[in-house]
Order: structure tokens, then sequence, then C-alpha cells
């Protein structure tokens, strides 16, 4: 049910220690935007979205070219919560979770993933949900775009990581990656926008100023 | 809705998805295992059909390149419970959100700014 997760084979130990030292420092800057910015009360709202983003990372949808896909979560976590640094949190805890028990994602390799995931998709997310909700003003459309975009980059940012690993050639990684995710993330688009919406729809006054949306 | 309602709201969601998703998730390798079989040969990067013994192949194969030859045996893997089939992975499945949704909240706790 893999995803994006990838397995412990895939990538040399030495450059997957790496990743895991660059994971373990977002890890630590997300605890710290947790001591600073996360309000006790918000922490129901956090466990629920790290609850509901486990399980509809299990829901892989076909897509054509014999393939399928699932949502990963990181943009909403990230528009939702308001900071990129929900998304590493949580999508963090996902993913430990995953691949202690399930075998879901490697276990040398899982700083790799949690770039890709948590870092790459809750920073690409948030902040081209943020650019897009100022220019078009609709959070609809920038959340579907940001969700999107997010996934996106992260399938090529593994590609790059598998091309470094010497596993996949870099264009047609790039390529065959990009093509599967362009179409994943219509997924991830769709089931984000749909969350964000019946979230701002049954409780406006959840979201933080940050994440731009008014009822 | 009052907080605690969509609270729960979203956890009965994410429970309903949970259960169902053994019995509705595609079984089609997924976007890198799919892009991993085209580049190794398994499949071709646009067909659907994939060779077994040349999927093997590349598992080994890829190892060779990379010398990770790390493996772990986890306990329920690919969210399958042994001897319970399709129920155990909705069981599994379930029993993963839940463990979630009680780590983010006990981490969260321990992390969060007091209010």
């Amino acid at each position: 049910m893999i995803g994006l997760h990838i397995p412990d084979s895939f990538i040399p130990l030495l450059q997957a220690a790496v990743y895991w030292v660059i994971a373990l420092v977002f890890i630590a800057l997300s605890l710290r935007w947790a001591r600073a910015e996360m309000r006790e009360e918000k922490v129901p709202l956090v466990a629920v979205l790290a609850a509901g983003i486990f399980a509809i990372q299990a829901v892989n949808v076909p897509i054509p070219w014999g393939t399928s896909g699932h949502m990963v979560g990181a943009a909403l976590a990230a528009i939702v919560l308001g900071s990129p640094f929900a998304a590493v949190f949580v999508l963090t805890l996902v993913l430990i979770v995953q691949g202690v028990l399930f075998g879901d994602g490697g276990i040398t390799v899982m700083g790799a993933n949690i770039i890709n995931m948590g870092v790459i998709g809750g920073f690409v997310g948030f902040y081209s949900y943020k650019g897009l909700n100022r220019a078009i003003r609709n959070p609809y459309p920038a959340a579907f775009v940001a969700a999107w975009l997010s996934l996106f980059v992260s399938a090529l940012a593994c590609a790059v990581e598998m091309a470094i690993a010497g596993t996949f050639p870099l264009g047609l990684g790039l390529f065959s990656m990009g093509l599967y995710h362009a179409v994943i993330g219509v997924i991830e688009g769709a089931i984000t926008t749909v969350a964000l919406y019946l979230i701002v729809t049954a409780r406006p006054d959840i979201l933080p100023k940050e994440s731009g949306v008014t009822a | 809705m009052k907080k605690d309602n969509i609270l729960i709201f979203g956890i009965i969601i994410a429970l309903v998805i949970a259960v169902a998703a053994p019995f509705i998730a595609s079984s089609n390798p997924d976007g890198l295992e799919s892009a991993f079989f085209g580049i190794f040969g398994a499949k071709e990067i646009h067909g659907s059909e994939l060779n077994e013994d040349a999927a093997v192949a590349a598992e080994e194969q890829v190892q060779e390149i990379t010398g990770n030859t790390f493996s772990y045996a986890a306990p329920f893997p690919d969210y399958s419970i042994e001897g319970l089939a399709k129920m155990g992975e909705a069981l599994a499945i379930v029993a993963g959100t839940i463990l979630v949704l009680l780590v983010a909240f006990g981490l969260g706790k321990a992390f969060s700014r007091p209010g």
C-alpha cells in the first residue's frame, strides 16, 4: 500500500542516515513549534486529523497504467492547523506507526519518508496555499492546487533521492513519478478541499487566522 | 456544530474509512512501486501488466545496487493479521487509527503550549 513510502532496500544506508539527520532537525523544530504555537485546546483536533490521515492513507485509489495511489494529507494538516510544522508533527507520527507496526515504509529510510511527505509536503502545501489564497481570495481552489502541488513536489523529491541512491535514472524517475503522482495529486486535492470545506462549515472558528479562511 | 461534536464526527469518519479501506482499496502497485517496476522492466511505465517473476528479480536487484539489505519483520506486515484475511486488515487499520489518535493526543498534550 505504500504510496510514496520508500522501502529500506531503495536507499544506501549512509544516505539514509543523512536523511534521518535532516528529518530529526525538522522534528525538533516541529516540537519547538508545538511548544510555542500549538495551544492545548487544539490537541484533540491534531489527534483527530492524525487518525484520519492514517486511515485515509490505507485507501489506495486505482489510477491508469495499472497503478494506484493514496492521499498523504500533509497539506490538509498544515492548512487546518496553520503551520507547515503541524504537518511534520502529524506525518512523522503516522509514518512511525506505519513503518514500525505495519512495515509500510522502511525503518532505515524513514527519515527520507518524513522529509518527503512531512517536510516537503507540509511546506509546499502550506506556502502555496497561503500565496494562492491571497491572490484569488478563495480558500477552496487554493487548497486544491496547494494539495496537488504538495504531493507532486514530494514525488519529484523522492525521484531525485532515488537518482542519488542509484536506484532510478534521474530522467525516467522524474517522468514516471511525476506522471503517476500528477494523477494521484487530483485525489489529494479533492479530499483536502472536501475536508477543509466540511471543517469550515461545521466550525469556522476552529481554523487559525493563518489559514486565511473566513466563513 | 459544537466543538466536541465535530471531533466525534471526525473520529467516526476515520473509523469508517479504516474499516472500509481493505475492501475498497486497489491492490495495484502504488506510484513509487509502479515507477520502480517500470524502470526495472517488470512492467511498462504506461502499461498495466505486471510480470511477477520480474518483480521479484527487481527487488533482489535493487538490494544489490544500494547494498541496503536491512530487513525488519513488522508485527502486522501490510496491515495483515495472520489467518484473518480481509477482516484482519480492517482490524489492523482500525487498531492503527486508534493508536495514532491516542499517541497524537498524548504527545500533543505533552508538547502543546499550556492554555
